[in-house]
């Protein structure tokens, strides 16, 4: 699709590259736990929700996104994997020391609502106001996106 | 007589201006000229000039240097040069700007005023002074300190604006014209694609007890997903203290008017059916494949289990109500109070089509 916005590039993959993502990894999870059904079915669903989360992140550019990188990052840590992630460069951090300063002069109606907003978007703890809101525009993307791929195959799934 | 008023050419590209090397009398004036920041420009009538006309000589030469500038409305600007030749002095002028970054004041005047006033009222109380080849340049409004962290305070808060824009669209219901709502529907709007994955997990499962605590304790009067069960035994995930009050309110509603009832179950994002219905749909869905189908329901309208819906719309004899046309049919014999209690607890959450 195409962005309407010039400066920023807020594109994401089309419907099936996330669906190829959440299939391969439902089906990695199919193969984990070969039909005995593992203890708790909370369990279940917690493992299929990371899965729809790494696969959305994965699906729409690994690296390419703050808030995908985190969001892999936390799902490996869970896991006790290592990820590998190529550098880049950290400018981001420092920006917000260095402005934090002088935080009272942000409109306090804007910065109290990005507080609210890096707790829910994955990642924005170190962004700034602007960058944050960069990443929620393309966080909601992929979101939508994500759940219209769940909602296909539910739907797809539950006709008997 | 007005004075002048010079717009900065505002061009969303970050193009920037090259001025030559050779410096002026009156900087101020050029780097007004050639800032190419898309911020709001400066228009102020009442400040004094800081000179009080230009020299002849001066003016030929920035008109030389006029002519360099790429603007984005080329067209006007052209009209402008060759103003600018025909008269000979330096007109008051407005170089209209491109797409904006946001609030542009265009005051102003055309380019065939020519008035000698050599204002540079262009520059208003409060340019800063920087050497031409810098870049963003801006100009400050009247009133504003010009140091650097105002400035680059507007630049962000230009640079936030902008991308709250690209979110508006994003965002259903996305007409708010205030910053502060338009916020709390981002943030909700967010949760409520978190929540909707969420739900969307479960159902691929049939976890039904734990689907129902998870939902139940996640807070009534929202609207959230509470899923059918699977056999109707499965209850014990329930909070039952809040289904109990939602019986008696219900109750109590529905000996005044069968329609409230049916108002405050919608907004619970529950529905009322014969104990026949639910056992019926039930066993069904216990055959599935699916054992557990919940349709999410949620604030702004989630997308629907089609199947489930329609099942639940079929009733005739007592009233049903589907979330999405609500429709209501007529309470023929009365559903008494024993049987509606169970059906709230078997409620199945019909979301809007």
């Amino acid at each position: 699709m195409a962005s309407a916005d010039k400066l920023i590039n807020t594109d994401v993959p089309e419907k099936d590259v996330f669906a190829l993502h959440f299939l391969r990894s439902l089906s990695n999870l199919r193969t984990q736990n070969p039909l005995n059904s593992p203890d708790k079915s909370i369990d279940r669903v917690r493992k299929i929700k990371k899965a729809a989360y790494v696969s959305m992140a994965r699906a729409a550019g690994g690296n390419s996104r703050l808030w995908s990188r985190a969001l892999l990052r936390r799902a490996a840590k869970d896991d006790n994997k290592s990820v590998r992630f190529s550098r880049r460069k950290r400018k981001v951090t420092w920006k917000i020391s260095s402005k934090r300063r002088r935080s009272n002069q942000r409109a306090p109606v804007v910065e109290e609502a990005a507080e609210r907003l890096r707790n829910l978007v994955p990642g924005g703890g170190g962004m700034e106001t602007s960058k944050l809101m960069e990443e929620t525009a393309h966080y909601i993307k992929c979101l939508s996106m994500q759940v219209k791929v769940m909602q296909c195959l539910v739907d797809g799934l539950s006709q008997k | 007589m007005m004075n002048s008023s010079l717009l900065t050419p505002s061009s969303s590209s970050s193009s920037h201006i090259q001025t030559p090397s050779t410096t002026f009398d009156h900087e101020d004036f050029l780097d007004q000229i050639f800032s190419s920041s898309p911020w709001p420009s400066v228009v102020d009538d009442a400040h004094p000039p800081p000179s009080d006309g230009f020299h002849g000589h001066d003016v030929d030469s920035r008109n030389q240097q006029i002519m360099m500038m790429p603007l984005n409305d080329g067209s006007s600007v052209h009209a402008l040069y060759n103003s600018f030749s025909a008269s000979g002095s330096l007109p008051n002028f407005h170089i209209p700007q491109g797409s904006g970054g946001g609030l542009m004041n265009q005051q102003g005047q055309t380019q065939t005023q020519t008035q000698p006033q050599a204002s540079a009222s262009t520059a208003t109380g409060g340019t800063v002074a920087v050497p031409p080849q810098s870049r963003t340049k801006v100009r400050a409004r009247r009133g504003q300190a010009t140091d650097p962290h105002s400035i680059a305070e507007r630049l962000r808060r230009e640079r936030i604006a902008e991308r709250m824009k690209a979110l508006q669209e994003l965002v259903p219901n996305g007409n708010k014209t205030d910053k502060a709502s338009m916020l709390d529907e981002i943030i909700d709007y967010v949760k409520f694609l978190q929540l909707q994955v969420k739900v969307l997990s479960m159902s691929r499962l049939g976890g039904a007890a734990s689907v129902s605590s998870q939902l139940s304790e996640a807070g009534g009067s929202h609207g959230n997903a509470s899923s059918a069960m699977a056999g109707g035994s499965q209850t014990a995930g329930n909070s039952n203290d809040s289904i109990t009050m939602t019986e008696h309110q219900v109750a109590k509603l529905m000996e005044e008017d069968m329609g409230s009832a049916m108002q405050y179950l919608q907004g619970k994002g529950l529905c009322l059916m014969p104990i026949s219905l639910a056992t019926a749909i039930s066993t069904a869905t216990c055959h599935s494949r699916n054992p557990l189908i919940p349709g999410p329901v949620a604030d702004v309208g989630g997308p629907s289990s089609p199947n489930l819906s329609g099942m639940t719309i079929q009733s005739t004899n007592t009233t049903t109500m589907g979330n999405g046309n609500g429709k209501l049919n007529g309470n023929g014999n009365g559903v008494t109070k024993g049987s509606s209690s169970i059906a709230v607890k078997e409620a199945v959450s019909v979301s809007k089509p």
